[in-house]
């Protein structure tokens, strides 16, 4: 996993263990707000584009999902 | 054998179902016809407090019935007791309700079903819930929760209390109608509802097989009545057999004023307008050869009493105007 | 077959639904569903006649726009494997050009329809009022349509299919009648809950034979439904009626419990009606999405929202929210403004333009009338300011050391959380935005407790008993409620429970229904709410 991505996700919500919390979305870690913004950052830093259709609870609701759908957008792309 | 177990298990919650709605019917079922007993439509239901086959005639319908027609002119005038059994809004199911109860007690010789009633439409719901409380009338009376008493856990119902009015609602209040040509004559008719249709007919075999004669009444009424329904009745009377008077159509003889004879401009006749509409009926019941003057008779005395009763109040009432 | 009003209606849970029950039950699986798509359309027949043939459309165009867009994708992606490295960037660019513009098409035919037939009155009506003010002679004549019941709930159905499509979550569905029966299927067709494709649609064409368990869970739910229909939403109907059409008569404390009892009957009567809709599907095997969460022990209005019309709330979320503020131009502006204003305030700006989009879109699906969309706007400012403040109030509670978990804390929030939302229904069933106006000014400039000392609160529709019963039954709502806060399944551990005790529960509340429901001579039942929407 990216360190990097680990440090956006801290930026944005401070409050949870990423490491570790495999519900971001469903616990409310990570609320529409804080998703418009790591969208925005994450385009930015891998270079990549997140279609509508990709903002579905499972691939936020962990840091690791979160990676396995940017390394996936970074392939087809 | 699951299937057989589930089966007994669902009889067996059915019967107890019915057996706790039996038992909440008999302690939700009002002991009196009182109001203060929790009588619904208190006036029409003064029947059941009437004296066992003592009343000849039965009026049902809806406020157009008790607004019309008073029984005690009637007595007065030729002699017959009359009673009306109509209520505010009442639809056809609920005059069927209403007959079957009156007839349980008495044994009328002839029964008039006012005709504004015969195109109310009859909701499938309302009638339903008719039905169901005819059975089982927690479904009727379940709104006496409020006023349950340790009394409505013992005893068996008892009528007592009877209206000397007969049902009728005397009202002298004077509201003009300026629409007195209503009866334009016209080929067409107005539909009747299917439901009531059918409830109609239910009225009318209950009545034959009862041997009471049933007859269509339209009481005079600018706002609810005109030709297009005059029509629809006139055949349903056809059909059926029955005789139908429509007072609308009789106004020679009525002589109703429509500046005076009306308490809210020409929905509902007033007092002065009853009179002359029963005048009419109770000449219609002398020239039917069904009936007998009890006039005289000492078992009916109590309705000289009530006569004395009514004519005190409603001359007090009309001079206090 | 008998027009049927609602849910409530014995035409519907005395009728309909056993009848379609019994012919499910004795039907080979094969006809099931068949049998689920007939009952369905005669339900719309019966209480909407020749405007079936709007549905029909829907479906058949639904129908034909799915394959389409699937076509383009299927051609697309041969193409996109045949061609060079160099070529993909712009012939990917052009497929996806034309997939976007059939999309496009057949969600503004569908939401055309919706606009037309339900807000082109109130259009053309401001058009008017615009040209009056104008001072131009120019009248336009309002049109006036029938509704098909149940187009707003259907048409979202439409479009997140559609849209669903286009984004490749599902494959287009080449069987007409599967989609005809997602759409169309007879419980959700009225007032939802708004169901997508890949929840339902499988499920329904599946037609699981009866089980007894579905059958004894999906009583019970109509039966608490039931329960909070007639004991409830109707009891309350006579008060709400009363104050709402003539406010001015009354001082500001009745108008504030007014507010309080419509909040509450229009809780009890959507959720009400959720739970027979939710019901009726379980005992057909079909799980619905839930459309209720315990709004009522929501601490923010924006978690208010996420508990309360569910199915509406995440189509908003899924259709127009995350699209709007995924899109180009305020991608832009959020990286913009993060840099410029933080963390928290950065995706605040464009969150809020898309989440104005939201409510206005929000109010005005309630229908055709300036209150829906101030209500709209109301909630809008509501999550709006909660936003903004939330740092502020994160360091004062921080600075007072109060713990905001803590049970009292926790408490003033919900209480909080529901006058607001009271407010807001206060407008939400106003007659017109300035009735809404005068009753609120009321409850602040001519609130005293007379009617409560001379008893003339209790003379207008509910007395002293009424309140008591609608205590109960709230009482007991809260209790299942918390219950089910604690994540204690109830039907479940009744299941569980010998005969005697099941039987017995059954048979206390159907006799609370049959004794303390506000049917009959002297009730006019509501109503249902949502169908009108």
């Amino acid at each position: 996993m990216d360190k990097r991505l680990i440090e956006i996700l801290e930026e944005i919500q401070p409050e949870a263990d990423y490491e570790t919390c495999k519900t971001l979305v469903d616990d409310h870690y990570l609320d529409s707000l804080s998703i418009i913004a790591l969208v925005a950052e994450l385009e930015e830093e891998y270079d990549i584009m997140i279609p509508t259709v990709e903002i579905i609870p499972e691939n936020f609701n962990s840091a690791e999902n979160l990676w396995m759908m940017i390394t996936r957008l970074k392939e087809e792309d | 054998m699951r299937y057989a177990k589930r089966i007994i298990a669902f009889l067996v919650f059915v019967c107890g179902l019915i057996l706790l709605l039996l038992a909440a019917s008999f302690l939700f079922m009002p002991k009196n016809n009182m109001k203060e007993f929790g009588m619904e439509e208190v006036s029409a239901n003064g029947i059941l407090g009437e004296k066992e086959n003592t009343v000849d005639v039965l009026v049902v319908g809806d406020s157009e019935s008790y607004s019309a027609v008073t029984p005690m002119q009637i007595w007065k005038e030729q002699g017959y007791t009359a009673y009306v059994c109509g209520s505010s809004g009442q639809t056809l199911d609920y005059s069927m309700t209403m007959i079957r109860r009156a007839f349980e007690k008495q044994k009328p010789k002839l029964v008039f079903l006012e005709t504004d009633a015969i195109y109310r439409k009859v909701s499938k719901s309302g009638a339903l819930l008719t039905k169901l409380g005819n059975y089982l009338s927690v479904f009727r009376y379940h709104n006496r929760w409020k006023s349950l008493s340790w009394n409505d856990l013992k005893g068996h119902a008892e009528f007592t209390w009877t209206d000397d009015y007969k049902g009728y609602e005397y009202n002298n209040a004077v509201a003009p109608c300026k629409n007195q040509d209503y009866m334009i004559p016209s080929g067409t008719a107005a539909r009747i509802p299917e439901l009531n249709r059918l409830y109609v007919q239910e009225i009318r075999n209950y009545c034959e097989e009862n041997g009471a004669k049933l007859v269509f009444l339209s009481t005079p009424s600018p706002v609810n009545w005109n030709y297009e329904r005059h029509n629809g009745i006139a055949a349903l009377a056809g059909e059926l057999s029955c005789d139908y008077i429509d007072l609308n159509l009789q106004n020679e003889q009525l002589q109703i004023d429509w500046s005076k004879d009306t308490r809210d401009k020409g929905d509902h006749l007033n007092h002065n307008g009853a009179v002359k509409a029963t005048h009419y009926l109770a000449d219609y019941l002398n020239q039917t050869n069904l009936l007998t003057d009890h006039r005289g008779d000492p078992e009916y005395e109590k309705w000289n009493e009530a006569l004395k009763r009514y004519e005190a109040a409603v001359s007090s009432a009309g001079n206090g105007q | 077959m008998p027009s049927i009003s609602s849910y409530f209606s014995l035409a519907y849970l005395g009728l309909l639904l056993p009848l379609t029950i019994v012919v499910y039950a004795a039907a080979p699986q094969k006809i099931r569903r068949w049998a689920l798509l007939i009952f369905s359309w005669l339900f719309f027949w019966s209480i909407s006649g020749k405007l079936i043939v709007y549905l029909l459309f829907s479906i058949l165009s639904v129908h034909h726009i799915g394959l389409w867009l699937s076509m383009l994708q299927e051609e697309g992606d041969r193409l996109l494997k045949a061609a060079d490295r160099g070529e993909r960037k712009a012939l990917k660019a052009q497929c996806q050009r034309k997939q976007r513009m059939v999309m496009t098409f057949g969600a503004c035919l569908h939401i055309g329809i919706l606009l037309l037939l339900k807000y082109g009155p109130f259009f053309v009506l401001n058009i008017n009022r615009v040209f009056r003010a104008l001072g131009l002679h120019v009248n336009l004549t309002v049109p006036s349509f029938a509704l098909p019941i149940g187009i707003s709930f259907y048409t979202l159905q439409a479009v997140s299919y559609l849209f669903d499509v286009y984004r490749r979550k599902i494959p287009a569905d080449k069987s007409m009648f599967r989609l005809a029966l997602f759409m169309s299927f007879f419980p959700q067709i009225m007032e939802g809950p708004i169901c997508r494709y890949e929840d339902t649609a499988g499920e329904l064409w599946e037609a699981e034979p009866i089980r007894f368990q579905n059958l004894v869970f999906g009583a019970e739910r109509i039966l608490f439904g039931a329960m909070k229909e007639l004991v409830l939403a109707d009891r309350l109907n006579l008060l709400i009626q009363n104050v709402f059409t003539n406010y001015d008569t009354y001082d500001g404390f009745v108008i504030a419990l007014s507010a309080v009892c419509y909040t509450l009957q229009l809780y009890m009567d959507f959720s009400g009606t959720m739970d027979i809709v939710i019901g009726s599907a379980q005992i057909f095997g079909v799980t619905l999405p839930e459309n209720f969460r315990r709004p009522f022990f929501s601490r923010t209005i924006s978690e208010f929202w996420k508990r309360w019309h569910i199915t509406l709330g995440t189509w908003f979320k899924d259709y127009v929210f995350f699209p709007l503020s995924m899109s180009k131009p305020l991608k832009k502006l959020t990286s913009r403004a993060r840099k410029r204003l933080g963390n928290h305030f950065g995706p605040l700006l464009s969150g809020s333009i898309a989440l104005f989009a939201v409510w206005f879109c929000n109010g005005l699906w309630h229908g055709a009338g300036w209150h829906y969309i101030f209500f709209g706007m109301y909630h809008f400012c509501l999550i709006l300011i909660g936003n903004m403040i939330e740092p502020l109030v994160l360091s004062v509670t921080g600075k007072l050391h109060i713990s905001r978990s803590s049970l009292p804390y926790r408490c003033f929030q919900i209480v909080r959380t529901a006058v607001l939302v009271c407010i807001g229904e206060l407008f939400f069933r106003a007659t017109g935005l300035r009735a809404g106006f005068a009753m609120f000014r009321k409850i602040f400039t001519n609130f005293t407790l007379a009617t409560f000392r001379d008893r003339t609160l209790f003379t207008f529709g509910m007395d002293q008993k009424d309140y008591l019963i609608v205590f109960i039954a709230v009482l007991l709502i809260f209790v299942v409620g918390l219950l089910q806060e604690k994540g204690i399944a109830i039907r479940e551990k009744l299941a569980g429970k010998n005969l005697a005790v099941q039987f017995s529960a059954y048979y206390a509340l159907v006799l609370f229904i049959v004794i303390f429901g506000a049917y009959g001579s002297g009730y006019v039942p509501v109503d249902p709410i949502y169908a009108g929407f």
